[in-house]
């Protein structure tokens, strides 16, 4: 009962929902309590104690659905199931859960055995495809299969071979199954442990024999052996879905965090924007507490006035005076320019997610002329905002003077002691005037300038970078070209605005 | 004494129960009642404004019969007004009245020393029970037959407040630093929390929870709260009005009609004796559902269309 849960909870982990141990105790005293005999009012139980999120319950509802639909990886509840299935099964119709929870554990088992049946009986009269080399042998007599697994086939046990299955399963750890490019080792590493060998071996024996019935025989155990094949793949497809689509997921998407993003390919962007968002609402759930710093010493006198008023103004309770810190004011400045390309739409990837989960950002991007995209950012959706970026202010070379004056003209007015200015770009300036002076006011007037610079630190200020001159008027310059880089950077800026 | 116990016996039984009580609710909604009551754990409840969440509470205090205890939260709430306070009036005015005795207590002793260990007897007084005002927490935890406390709107108060619940969500107990630490009595109070999702609730919080989240109702279980709340409303009435909240709430607006809106709405065209919904009508009325002058707008220009559809 218990191994039935913990795998259940292995699977909800898996899949990204968070369970603590005091959690799973509490999943299994409410087992305890409702018992597995009604499904929908066990679903309805679980689904209160384990997920604790709207998004979580929907993955809950899903892996509950895709788990106790399947025969337990152990099979002895499979088999219990059946029993009891059968047992009670007359009595308690009228009750409905009982039949409900247990049918639904049989069900996919007995639809392949049905189809098995029928094919079987189809076959001997109607073999035009695949058994052309075969030669008809038509019904008869058969001699008995001599191998172990030939007679668990032949022994028409459907509960005892799904057992060896499982227990071949756990054998080789089909649990540990990663990622889907293994899914055919782990079929053929349960075909083995079951005896295919020996099998094969009968097979191809019974096939050179001169005895009809012999080679009825061979035909019979090379079909069910197939059907077996077909039964392995299926089961390790579920293992595969319930316990490692996810971990693989996880795996990419660690690899994901550490490549360079120009070297991204075009198909992981679809999980590369995943991971940003996912980022981006860690870090501002983080941080998103607005603090305050009590300034100890400093006494507000109406306040503790006011709060002692109820002890006959004897000033027992006393209240300081306090800051109260707000969340960051970020302007972010992007360079989309060609020679930034690559990076450009993870940067506004960013940008957009950042703009998603903090209230107060505004995004600028420019290649030679700049302009506020906050509200194009607000208005479409993620691909589309970036798309109508890159599309209506990228291509042109890049001119960070301009984009300096113009963002002077802009918006220098709204840039105070709380802002800090995110600058995302390569600082190549094509030989033209950096305007660094601007910079300097920007410094001046902000409370932080970051300067992130996807380039490595080692081709800074070669050629046309313009890195040491913009450096010395920035706080923090950093090289960010992963997405480790970015969040570590974000992740300081958001912590050091205290 | 209502006979909890018996009540609890089963999802249905609870079920019945709150619908005698003339609460409409899905089985999910009694499911989590139930396991709160056997398992002794807190409900959090979530779900969009107007569903039902403090309803619940209530419905289940009444259904008990136990005493309701209720904890607004909002920003700035603390310990002195969540579980104790000291009657600082009161101390200050018995240290005036024993001042005059204090000679008394301290007559013949020599030294320093020994003055203070003839305090010392007197023991803490000042900071014993007598002098303690409960809070609606402490309160909750001395109920002799155990009580409902609800925690309104948990997401309002700040992050400090949530790391004080913990304690008594999970053990039934507070420790007053003076005292010592209270535990609940015989009966542990059943705790419904609520929350509106102005912020994400603390993982530790959420942990020692049930988590109970009330989406809106469907067709048939919104048409059946409104028959139990509003009787009188004749069926085809009934039917019309929830099929055109319904509508309302698939369009984009910016907040859409919540169950306690409905009921209104029914009282509202009950007074207006109506038989059937009408485009008119329901444009004079739109201002009982409709809570923005934005969303009267967007509805009015489409209250043709939607009237068709409800017909």
């Amino acid at each position: 009962m218990d191994r039935t849960l913990t795998n259940f909870i292995r699977s909800l982990r898996m899949a990204d929902v968070r369970i603590s141990t005091a959690e799973t105790l509490d999943a299994m005293n409410t087992v305890e309590l409702v018992g597995y005999k009604n499904r929908e009012f066990l679903r309805d139980s679980l689904a209160m104690v384990l997920p604790k999120t709207a998004d979580e319950k929907e993955t809950f509802y899903n892996c509950f659905d895709e788990f106790f639909a399947f025969e337990d990886v152990s099979g002895e509840r499979g088999e219990e199931a059946h029993a009891e299935g059968e047992e009670h099964g007359d009595e308690q119709t009228g009750e409905g859960g009982e039949g409900g929870g247990s049918g639904g554990e049989r069900q996919p088992g007995e639809p392949a055995g049905g189809k098995r049946k029928k094919s079987k009986k189809k076959k001997p009269n109607n073999n035009l495809f695949e058994e052309e080399e075969e030669e008809d042998l038509g019904p008869g007599a058969m001699t008995e299969a001599t191998s172990e697994l030939g007679e668990l086939l032949m022994g028409d046990s459907k509960v005892e071979l799904t057992m060896r299955m499982a227990a071949a399963g756990e054998a080789i750890n089909v649990r540990e199954i990663q990622i889907f490019t293994q899914k055919g080792l782990y079929a053929r590493r349960i075909m083995d442990e079951m005896g295919l060998a020996d099998l094969n071996r009968e097979i191809s024996d019974l096939r050179e024999s001169p005895a009809v019935p012999a080679r009825r025989l061979g035909q019979e155990l090379k079909r069910r052996r197939d059907w077996l094949r077909e039964q392995v793949r299926d089961y390790v497809e579920r293992q595969f879905l319930l316990n490692a689509d996810v971990t693989g997921k996880k795996l990419r998407e660690e690899l994901l965090r550490k490549v360079k993003l120009s070297n991204v390919e075009h198909r992981n962007f679809r999980l590369i924007q995943e991971i940003v968002y996912k980022m981006a609402k860690k870090l501002t759930t983080m941080h998103s507490r607005r603090k305050k710093v009590y300034k100890r010493g400093l006494l507000n006198v109406p306040r503790t006035l006011r709060h002692n008023m109820s002890y006959d103004g004897a000033i027992f309770d006393l209240h300081w005076k306090s800051v109260k810190i707000d969340r960051p004011k970020v302007f972010a400045i992007c360079d989309v320019s060609g020679s930034v390309a690559n990076y450009a739409r993870f940067m506004l990837m960013f940008l957009y997610s950042l703009d998603e989960v903090m209230p107060k950002v505004r995004s600028f991007a420019f290649s030679s002329d700049l302009a506020e995209v906050t509200d194009l950012f607000n208005r479409n959706k993620i691909e589309d905002a970036i798309a109508k970026v890159l599309r209506d202010y990228s291509g042109g070379s890049t001119d960070y003077g301009q984009a300096f004056v113009d963002f002077r003209k802009l918006c220098m007015d709204d840039v105070d002691n709380r802002t800090t200015i995110i600058i995302l770009g390569d600082a190549r300036n094509n030989y033209g005037d950096p305007h660094a002076e601007i910079l300097k006011e920007m410094y001046d007037r902000s409370k932080r300038v970051i300067w992130l610079n996807p380039e490595a630190r080692l081709s800074w200020n070669t050629g046309d970078s313009e890195m040491r001159r913009y450096g010395a008027y920035s706080h923090q310059v950093e090289e960010c070209n992963s997405l480790m880089h970015l969040e570590r950077v974000v992740g300081n800026l958001l912590r050091q605005v205290t | 004494m209502a006979d909890i116990e018996q009540m609890a016996a089963s999802v249905a039984s609870l079920k019945e129960h709150f619908e005698n009580h003339r609460y409409i609710c899905s089985d999910q909604i009694a499911t989590a009642v139930y396991l709160a009551y056997h398992l002794r754990k807190p409900i959090l409840i979530e779900g969009p404004p107007g569903v039902g969440k403090t309803e619940l509470a209530k419905t289940t205090s009444e259904m008990f019969e136990l005493p309701l205890i209720r904890l607004q939260c909002y920003e700035g709430l603390d310990e002195a007004k969540a579980i104790y306070e000291w009657k600082y009036g009161k101390q200050l005015l018995y240290t005036q009245v024993l001042k005059e005795a204090l000679d008394e207590v301290l007559a013949g002793a020599k030294g320093f020393a020994q003055s203070v260990n003839r305090l010392h007897e007197f023991g803490d007084i000042f900071f014993s029970e007598e002098f303690l005002e409960p809070r609606p927490l402490l309160k909750a935890l001395k109920e002799e037959d155990g009580c409902v406390l609800l925690i309104d709107e948990v997401d309002k108060s700040d992050h400090e407040f949530e790391s004080l619940l913990l304690e008594i969500l999970s053990d039934f107990q507070v420790s007053i630093p003076e005292i010592g630490t209270v535990k609940a009595n015989r009966e542990p109070p059943m705790v419904f929390l609520t929350s509106n999702n102005t912020r994400e609730i603390s993982d530790a919080l959420k942990r020692r929870c049930l988590h109970l989240y009330i989406p809106f109702p469907d067709v048939e279980l919104e048409q059946r709260i409104i028959h139990a709340r509003v009787p009188e409303v004749p069926e085809e009435l009934r039917r019309q009005l929830v099929a055109f909240i319904h509508e309302l709430r698939d369009l984009d607006l910016k907040k859409v009609p919540a169950i306690s809106e409905t009921i209104d709405w029914a009282r509202t065209l009950l007074l207006l004796h109506t038989e059937s919904l009408d485009a008119d009508l329901v444009r004079d009325t739109l201002n009982v559902i409709l809570k923005f002058q934005e969303d009267i707008e967007n509805v009015d220009s489409e209250l043709n269309a939607l009237a068709a559809k409800i017909k």
